[in-house]
């Protein structure tokens, strides 16, 4: 049922993904930008899924803490791997946006600075449970990490409003935006596969989780014998 | 006046500046931001999707691998 489930979100995501590259080739180009505005529907939904990411991460962590169930830290572990890799796509993506708009590929600017702390904050995540052998000091030291490193997430999404930055200024959910309509739309229906694409990881990823804590039970079953 | 020897020259003259070519290779570095940028999320988030197959395979080897090993160590036991 859970396959199922996952391929259905996987075609779902392929689908809409395919049939919504036509929608954004046919849009106007940006008077100031051109054709490479397009990068902001890869862009920006990588970045809300990545962010959404690490939110479920910080409450599955601090469940975790709390109940001492390992489904949690699972999750935890699962949303994180899948958002580095989704904050990488917003990392580079904007990389190229901004080596074509401003003529450099990286300028250490108060948005592109704290989106790369998060991004070596997460992987630092990855790495900490790599070194730690007992699952349930694992599983705990790593809660309290992700935690810690969530501390991040909101200094990303504010830190255009907060400081004096080159980043573009937000056009959604702002008085002064102006995205049309159409791109609006555009950018939901992407926005929709690529939360689906996410989940669908997630799912595959805490799986996995699960079937190695169940390999560890069994190869320490195995040393009893 | 000596044609072979002026065509040089305007060539020369007209490659200091040419507004047209200027924003034909501007509109070319544009698009091939765009398509770069579209290459570059996909090659991610397929490279990390095949590792997560390929991760699937080794645990589920392994878990065949550990399920034989103590089923065997049972029948000795």
């Amino acid at each position: 049922m859970r396959q199922k489930v996952i391929i259905g979100m996987l075609a779902l995501a392929a689908i809409i993904f395919v049939r919504n590259l036509y929608a954004i080739s046919v849009l106007p180009d940006e008077v100031n930008q051109g054709q490479i505005f397009r990068i902001i529907f890869f862009h920006v939904p990588a970045a809300a899924a990545a962010m959404t990411g690490s939110a479920v991460a910080l409450i599955a962590s601090v469940l975790f803490l709390v109940k001492k169930d390992f489904f949690y830290d699972s999750l935890a572990v699962a949303v994180t791997e899948v958002g580095l890799a989704f904050l990488a796509v917003n990392l580079v993506t904007g990389s190229i946006w901004a080596r074509v708009i401003w003529g450099v590929w990286w300028a250490w600017d108060p948005r592109l600075t704290s989106a790369l702390i998060c991004w070596i904050l997460y992987a630092g995540y990855l790495i900490l449970r790599q070194a730690l052998e007992e699952p349930t000091q694992r599983a705990t030291f790593a809660a309290v990490y992700s935690i810690f490193a969530f501390t991040d997430v909101p200094i990303v999404y504010f830190s255009i409003r907060w400081w004096r930055t080159i980043h573009p200024q937000p056009v959604f959910f702002s008085k002064n935006g102006s995205f049309p309509p159409d791109w609006g739309r555009a950018l939901g229906v992407n926005m929709l596969a690529m939360f689906l694409f996410y989940a669908a990881l997630t799912m595959i990823r805490l799986r996995q989780e699960q079937t190695q804590r169940e390999i560890d039970y069994l190869r320490r079953t195995a040393h009893a014998i | 006046m000596n044609a072979p020897l002026l065509m040089p020259l305007a060539t020369l003259l007209q490659g200091q500046y040419d507004p047209i070519r200027d924003e034909i290779g501007r509109l070319q570095r544009n698009f091939q931001g765009l398509i770069w940028g579209f290459v570059a999320a996909w090659v991610i988030l397929m490279l990390y999707t095949a590792m997560i197959v390929v991760r699937e395979r080794k645990i589920r080897r392994e878990m065949e691998r550990l399920k034989n090993m103590v089923e065997d160590a049972e029948k000795k036991a």
